[in-house]
């Protein structure tokens, strides 16, 4: 058993099933957060973000694993933040495979080339025109400890958008089957539900 | 000659900030003014004269730099306008950005909102710094383009545009308002390498592009040139900064979840929290994660607190949290607020007994004359040689607030005569114009019969001395 099966199972779960999507809630025992969402029908994994404690003791932003912030952020609030028209990366993943795609980038597929950095445990996505560069880490990987295989990669390029994708290996797809067999039983309160009752 | 060309490198930044930085009555003090032996320069960093009280002040800058001692206290005692506050500023400025320094006045502390009490802790407890290693997000980049748009009609927000790059990609980022005005006022411009602390937005300027090199042919001898960074433009970065033990507080105070919007912003913060933080403080420094900063508190006008709050100052000092307090005051020996008891400088015996007591004195005319040179150079006023002496003879006969504040006066009149440089018609037109303190009382005397109640109390209007004192006051 890894150390993240452990760290699931004793972890604090909340359930909460909304616009049919099942939400899960993890505070671990560090008092990191985990949320989670998946679809009720084919329960494929939508959103998956963290939340840790800052230093000082303040709670900081979401940060996206998989999927994206949806909340649009007013520039007077933040001072900076990416142009609208910047490359957008995000992460969904599949079934079989583990996604990400890059939407405005209008350059040819030939732009493109991604290799293994094994030292790193990253993937790297390289520019022939230098516009643009990301480092890729894989956290289900590094969770099992399983190493990065060059010949998983696929390049994909479609209306703008480039689109990456990493062969699961057998163990983790076993693992999510078992995952999400668990989480299918977890009952779940429905959107509106109070917790006390009103009398 | 150095002199020369700072001026000139420094017309356009005054132009640039003085809308935002006004001209305070102590922004010409930029130091002590003391050399590496900590003996004090007759004029340096603005700071005229006042030689023992500077060096005193020194000798205490020393001690809070060293940051052994908690919980020592001085007070600066002396006449109005004999520059206590300026030695205040001064510390606070040969402190630098990094020691926190919290400057009050006394009667600051009395508000309906919070205790008095809780009002000083809080300010003892800004004035005591952490320094600790924090993760935090920031853009590294070459800056390759900055736009930023007025709007035309002259009102309304500023939009901008700022172009990153790094050697293996470039991202085109939206500017709020904030930003660009900090981008101005750090005078960013194409060629130079910048981090962006995204949480605070905080901007440092790494130096210049080697790319940029061969851009200009002359080059200010302070400029740096690095490589492009490398990589991707969004970094996490441990940092290292000083934040406040209050800071601290009010992030660990705030409600968690839907609460806080009920909550409002800081108001009190229970001792409770107070107490884990400092437990929290205490593991850090244990382990190594963080340093204390002990700093500055500065309470001016220390003669408005009351007996309550001397006696909690008295408490407050033994904590091993404790910051440096410096405390000024004007007062004689005058009654203690809230008591019927009369004490030097308005303060408690028993506090008074842990002070380090350092006074000044009345300026002479040179060091007068010398003032009113450096605050004519700060308010960008050209004055003769003539009005100068006049003004000095004013400032010596009535004080050297008002003198210094016809220097505004005058310099108005004179370029309403389209005049190059203030003459002593101008000083004297505004001198007529302006009654200073002895001859408003001089003239309430003579008139008082006129003015209103006077016939139903005749004992409070014989005493317009403590009133004008008592507006002199405020101004420090």
């Amino acid at each position: 058993m890894s150390t993240w099966v452990e760290m699931l199972k004793s972890s604090q779960k909340t359930c909460l099933v909304q616009d049919g999507r099942k939400k899960i809630h993890y505070t671990f025992k560090n008092h990191t957060e985990m949320a989670e969402e998946y679809d009720m029908a084919t329960f494929d994994l939508s959103v998956r973000k963290f939340r840790k404690k800052s230093t000082l003791g303040s709670s900081g932003q979401w940060e996206y694993e998989i999927g994206e912030a949806t909340n649009i952020t007013n520039i007077e609030e933040l001072s900076i933040r990416e142009s609208n028209t910047t490359p957008r990366f995000s992460a969904k993943y599949s079934k079989n495979a583990f996604q990400w795609r890059i939407r405005n980038l209008p350059y040819p597929l030939d732009n493109y080339s991604i290799t293994v950095d094994d030292e790193k445990r990253q993937l790297v996505l390289r520019t022939k025109n230098k516009k643009y560069f990301k480092r890729i880490s894989i956290p289900d990987m590094d969770r099992f400890h399983l190493p990065l295989d060059q010949n998983a990669v696929k390049l994909a390029h479609a209306n703008n958008c480039l689109i990456i994708s990493y062969q699961k290996p057998s163990q983790i797809i076993e693992h999510e089957k078992a995952l999400h067999k668990e989480l299918r039983k977890m009952k779940a309160s429905k959107d509106g539900d109070v917790e006390c009752n009103p009398s | 000659m150095l002199q020369a060309a700072a001026t000139a490198g420094s017309v356009q930044e005054v132009r640039e900030i003085t809308r935002v930085e006004r001209i305070g009555a102590h922004s010409h003090v930029r130091g002590l003014g003391l050399d590496d032996a900590l003996e004090a320069r007759q004029v340096s960093q603005g700071m005229v004269g006042q030689l023992s009280a500077r060096r005193a002040a020194g000798i205490i800058l020393e001690m809070i730099r060293d940051g052994k001692i908690a919980g020592r206290a001085a007070l600066i005692a002396g006449h109005p306008g004999t520059g206590k506050t300026a030695i205040a500023m001064g510390m606070a400025q040969a402190l630098g950005t990094d020691t926190p320094f919290t400057s009050i006045a006394g009667s600051e502390i009395f508000s309906l909102e919070m205790s008095k009490t809780e009002a000083l802790t809080q300010a003892f407890r800004r004035s005591i710094g952490v320094r600790i290693k924090e993760e935090t997000e920031i853009i590294e980049g070459e800056v390759v383009e900055i736009q930023i748009d007025r709007p035309a009609t002259g009102s309304g927000q500023k939009v901008g545009k700022l172009i990153l790059k790094t050697t293996e990609m470039e991202t085109v980022y939206d500017l709020g308002s904030k930003m660009i005005e900090s981008l101005t006022k750090e005078k960013v411009q194409a060629g130079d390498i910048i981090t962006i602390d995204k949480a605070t937005g905080k901007i440092s300027r790494l130096g210049r592009s080697f790319t940029r090199a061969r851009d200009y042919d002359a080059m200010g001898p302070q400029t740096k040139f690095v490589q492009c960074p490398e990589g991707e433009l969004q970094k996490r970065k441990e940092v290292v900064h000083t934040v406040t033990l209050h800071e601290v507080d009010v992030i660990n105070s705030r409600t968690q979840g839907f609460l806080a919007l009920f909550s409002g912003d800081t108001g009190e913060i229970k001792t409770e929290v107070r107490e884990q933080i400092n437990t929290k403080v205490a593991e850090w420094r244990e382990e190594g994660k963080a340093d204390i900063v002990p700093g500055v508190l500065f309470i001016d006008e220390v003669h408005m607190l009351d007996i309550e709050c001397f006696s909690f100052l008295n408490r407050a000092l033994e904590s091993d949290l404790a910051p440096i307090l410096i405390m000024a005051t004007n007062r004689g020996i005058t009654k203690i607020r809230g008591t019927n008891y009369s004490s030097p400088h308005g303060i408690p015996i028993d506090l008074l007994d842990r002070l380090l007591i350092i006074s000044t004195s009345p300026y002479d005319e040179d060091e007068v004359k010398q003032i009113l040179t450096i605050r004519c150079e700060e308010e960008d006023v050209e004055i003769s040689e003539d009005a100068l002496s006049v003004l000095t003879k004013i400032g010596q006969d009535t004080s050297l607030r008002y003198a210094i504040q016809l220097i505004t006066a005058a310099n108005l009149v004179s370029r309403k005569r389209k005049g190059t440089e203030v003459s002593v018609d101008d000083v004297k037109r505004v001198y007529g114009l302006f009654l200073d303190e002895s001859r408003t009382i001089s003239f309430l005397k003579e008139y008082q019969k006129s003015f209103m109640f006077n016939e139903v109390d005749d004992e409070a209007a014989t005493d317009p001395k403590g009133d004008a004192d008592g507006d002199a006051m405020d101004v420090s």
